[in-house]
């Protein structure tokens, strides 16, 4: 009795978003991975031909592919190093009690809120001007070039503009993390003669766990997933070095027009890529201190 | 040596600010030049400070329809995506077996999915959608609002989930005992407390649909419809950009946002002082 | 007490929420019962277009004004950003949600399309299309030019004269010339079409038959790399890298601000420049001359888009399209807005075009003159300019040392790719 009292609380509670994520994201999910078994141009009124498994094997002869896929896990692994360690400064410095946090927290988080074509124009002005003007002043002229025009500092450029981009979003997950950290056991800690250091290492982080589950795979799909600042800023040149995975489904399904092929592709990368965060995810969950 | 290193911290601080909002800057200034002014110097400031391409910009895109619908569509949707995906959340949190587990899990790993390649499809079952069931899911805000809150649930649901787990268990159960129902132990008990993170899920999901542009592109194609940054499309030409046009265009695009995220942080800061919820 | 306020609170908005959504819900039925019943008993139909031109956007909306007051019928024009409109076109179309009237570029388009594109060969106005200059898909007509357009060297009279610019000779030598008095010789920009789409059209253009020599090329039986064009075409490509600055670094407004200020003396660019061009004060004559490869001194010149209509739908919408394009064609009105609000040179032969800027006079009297080269990239395989030839040209840009014929060997592996 209750235990059939409690699964209709279960369906009242879960069912109604349930069915909207279901028809707006999974349905059409596995409507693409149906479309991965044909050769079809995307357009609705032309032929689909079944093909099997064909285009799943016909990927492992597409040498863009692997190494639109290595950059894109090249790519992900420094911006979420990146963007997690900014991100955490500032939530820590933000919440101490300083003077310039309330202005601060909102001026990092302003970049987020710019997207799209303005944005990777800034940007390069910034990186051809800007970055020029620096290397000429200080000397530095190795260091501070025009990265967009360099295959392999391209990418680097990438995960600045990410950075600055994310570091603001991050932050205020950290923040709500640091926030939910009961103030008595910091105090607790600050009596029993603590150190900052130790303060942080002992209480803060293990505390902020699920904010670092949440944080780490926020960047790490939406790093994994980048394909606006990636058009606007580098369109995924200099000659192709930084075309991200996203780019490359993207352009084999609209730009060659080879819609199976293209899904084929996405649902490869999609699996590998999920079965290795969602590990990261378990582990990470297991992590968190249970309170 | 404590002063001195708040001072430090501040400083610290203060150049790291400078750095995220010199591109900022940028915007502003260009908004204000023309086409050459921008050629000569993009770092300069303006020659005036007149708000002739504002005004131009809100003319052309029709700036109060387009900040209605906006407002409609945001509001809407985030108020969905947090009542529908905190009692989720909850439910997945709280019932550990595999069901959840298997739920919660797909919520996640569909987060990797990347748009673009969902797009197709997506149009396809809402085309039939709406020839089959007469369910309008296009040209109307509220198919709008449906397939926003599908996109932001996974995010959202993941965002609660994890918080739920740091609220202790012991005082749901007492309520239990106490004789409330699931649905007044969430929302007399736990809902409160999940303050911080509900006003993080709200900036976060208000910003993503307010900036949003391929979603409404697809869904919405009458003119009286449009949304702000849908709106700013006559601003970029095929090959020719109206920079100041489109600048003035992206300050107006945010400048709610912005306000809505000053006023929304004071609530999860807020949180210091209060600590009373734990 | 503070408990209770909040659930309150949640409660009410809990509460709201079900009101709106109930009424919304209701709202839109009645709304789409309305727009059915409407659309079936007048004989006015309405009619959509989506097109990929944002430039002409706000022109085309006061057009469908007119054409409502001149009418009755009612015109929907669709937003666009132009960059993703073929995607958002096909998106559109394959969830029943096409336009009635919808741009398309080229040949390639209209073949991908040809399921919907309807066939216009026994309209009135397709008769007044300037000859040649029809999109035709198995010798059918399947859309109407927009306007003509032309592309070719941009130059600043008070620094070329045509004589400078007629051969591979002179060409090399007016942009050493011009490098040592510190002037850009020729100025291109790192976007797709004007880094290397364009100007990659003269050696396909200059083929006896270019139709058939790219159907070759797509099959393997030629290499661009053994064809004479190709080769002189790599040479000028290596003299425009040895003389001039890197591309890579310089936008489209940039590229037209030196010109404008005199620090470059010729851009590789079209008449839609002019655009842009009149934003600045500009102190001197230009003009747009031929691109001399292989001593060619004919214009490159070709229609930007083509108006189609969805074949796809009902009979009365198809005809009410069909009304609409007469109307653009033939009235006096949609003459006015060809002309005069789009600033197209126009297609049609029953318009005679007002004053033009001097760059689209210029393509204008190549056309009339009948001296002209076709634009190959018509024929390209779709989005070959952005996913293969433009990496390939960055690479060349950024190398040293890679020389023209290794560029048109890369072109060539491009193209395979393409096709593949």
């Amino acid at each position: 009795m209750a235990k059939k009292k409690n699964m209709a609380w279960y369906i009242l509670f879960t069912a109604p978003l349930l069915l909207i994520f279901i028809t707006v994201v999974i349905i059409p999910f596995l409507m693409g991975i149906y479309y991965s078994f044909f050769q079809w141009d995307g357009i609705g009124a032309n032929p689909k031909v079944f093909v099997g498994l064909d285009n799943f094997i016909h990927l492992f002869g597409d040498t863009r592919f692997f190494k639109s896929a290595w950059i894109t896990t090249l790519f992900t692994i420094l911006a979420v190093i990146s963007v997690n360690l900014v991100g955490l400064t500032f939530a820590l410095l933000v919440t101490s009690k300083l003077r310039t946090a309330n202005a601060a927290r909102t001026m990092v988080f302003m970049p987020y809120l710019i997207g799209g074509l303005i944005l990777g124009y800034i940007w390069q002005f910034v990186f051809s001007d800007v970055f020029k003007l620096i290397g000429v002043v200080t000397g530095l002229e190795d260091v501070f070039f025009n990265w967009l025009m360099d295959p392999s500092y391209a990418l680097y450029a990438l995960v600045f503009v990410f950075t600055w981009q994310m570091a603001g979003y991050v932050m205020i997950i950290y923040i709500a993390g640091i926030q939910g950290i009961p103030n008595d056991v910091i105090e607790a800690s600050e009596i029993d003669g603590a150190n900052r250091w130790q303060k942080l290492r002992n209480i803060i982080f293990p505390l902020l766990m699920p904010a670092f589950t949440i944080s780490l795979f926020l960047t790490l799909s939406s790093a994994f997933k980048i394909y606006d600042v990636n058009l606007s800023l580098t369109g995924g040149g200099p000659a192709n070095s930084t075309e991200m995975f996203a780019m490359n489904i993207y352009n084999e399904i609209f730009g060659y027009g080879n819609y199976g092929f293209g899904q084929a592709k996405a649902i490869i990368f999609f699996f590998i890529v999920a079965a290795i965060t969602l590990t990261q995810v378990y582990i990470t969950k297991k992590r968190e201190v249970e309170m | 040596m404590r002063i001195l290193v708040k001072f430090l911290k501040n400083i610290l601080l203060f150049f790291l600010a400078l750095f995220f909002l010199s591109p900022i800057y940028i915007i502003i200034a260009n908004s204000f030049k023309n086409r050459q002014e921008l050629y000569e110097n993009v770092l300069a400031l303006p020659e005036s400070f007149s708000f002739q391409y504002y005004v131009e910009a809100m003319d052309k895109m029709n700036f109060l329809s387009a900040l209605g619908n906006s407002l409609y569509i945001t509001t809407f949707s985030v108020l969905f995506i947090v009542v529908l995906s905190s009692m989720t959340a909850w439910m997945l949190a709280r019932t550990n077996n595999k069901l959840s587990n298997i739920i919660f899990m797909t919520f996640i790993a569909t987060m990797l999915i990347p748009f673009q390649t969902l797009m197709m499809p997506l149009m396809q079952l809402m085309g039939s959608i709406t020839n089959t069931l007469h369910i309008p899911m296009f040209n109307t805000r509220e198919g709008l609002i449906f397939m926003h809150v599908g996109f932001s649930s996974s995010i959202s649901v993941f965002l609660y989930h994890g918080f739920v787990k740091s609220i202790p268990i012991t005082l749901e159960e007492a309520a239990t005992i106490d004789g409330a129902s699931k649905f007044g132990v969430f929302w007399k008990i736990i809902f409160p407390m999940l303050k911080p993170i509900t006003v993080t899920v709200m900036i976060l999901n208000v910003i993503n649909i307010w900036n949003d542009y391929l979603l409404p592109s697809l869904t919405l194609t009458d003119t009286g419809l449009r949304t702000i940054p849908l709106s700013t499309f006559y601003f970029f030409g095929e090959f020719t950009i109206k920079w100041n046009l489109a600048m003035a265009g992206l300050m107006l695009t945010i400048i709610p946002v912005v306000i809505f995220y000053a006023l929304a942080q004071k609530h999860i800061i807020k949180g210091i002082g209060e600590g009373a919820v734990k | 007490m503070k408990f209770k306020t909040r659930t309150l609170g949640s409660l009410l908005i809990i509460a709201l929420l079900l009101i709106l959504a109930a009424c919304s819900g209701n709202g839109n039925e009645e709304n789409g019962e309305e727009k059915a019943e409407g659309s079936g008993k007048t004989s006015n139909q309405k009619i959509t277009i989506f097109q990929s031109k944002v430039e002409i956007s706000d022109q085309l909306e006061a057009l469908a004004k007119e054409y409502k007051e001149e009418t009755g019928v009612e015109v929907e024009v669709w937003g666009t950003t132009g960059d993703d409109y073929f995607q958002q076109l096909q998106i559109r179309l394959n969830s029943d949600q096409g336009p009635s009237i919808f741009s398309v570029q080229n040949v390639t388009e209209a073949e991908r399309l040809e399921s919907y594109v309807y066939d216009m060969s026994d309209e009135d106005y397709v008769k007044h299309i300037a000859p040649g200059m029809e999109l035709k898909n198995n010798d059918k007509i399947v859309g109407v030019p927009y306007g003509v357009e032309g592309f070719g060297l941009v130059y600043n009279k008070d620094l070329i004269s045509p004589e400078d610019v007629a051969d591979y000779e002179s060409f090399v030598s007016t942009l050493e010339k011009l490098k040592a008095d510190g002037i850009n010789g020729l100025g291109l920009a790192k976007d797709a079409y004007f880094l290397i789409g364009h100007i990659s059209n003269y050696p396909f253009s200059l083929q006896e038959d270019h139709y058939e020599f790219i159907d070759k090329l797509t099959a393997g039986e030629v290499t661009m790399a053994e064809t004479a064009e190709f080769k002189e075409f790599g040479k000028f490509m290596e003299a425009i890298k040895l003389n001039t600055p890197s591309p890579l670094d310089v936008t489209y407004d940039e590229e037209i601000g030196d010109f404008a200020a005199g620090k470059s003396a010729m851009i590789h660019q079209g008449n839609w420049a002019y655009g842009m061009l009149s934003d600045f004060d500009i102190d001197f004559e230009m003009g747009m001359l031929p691109f001399p490869l292989m001593g060619n001194d004919k214009m490159a010149v070709g229609v930007g888009s083509n108006w189609s209509i969805n074949g796809k739908k009902d009979e009365e919408e198809v005809k009410a399209a069909n009304d609409f394009l007469n109307w653009l064609s033939t009235s006096e009105t949609g003459h006015r807005y060809i002309v005069e609000e789009f600033g197209f040179v126009p297609a049609l032969t029953n318009i005679d075009s007002g004053d033009l800027d001097p760059l689209s006079q210029d393509v204008l009297d190549a056309s009339n003159s009948g001296e002209t080269i076709p634009w190959a990239q018509s024929y390209y395989p779709a989005n070959l300019v952005p996913n293969d030839f433009t990496p390939a040209a960055q690479e060349f840009f950024l190398s040293k040392d890679m020389t023209g014929e290794e560029l048109i060997e890369k072109l060539d592996a491009a193209w395979k790719n393409a096709v593949k």
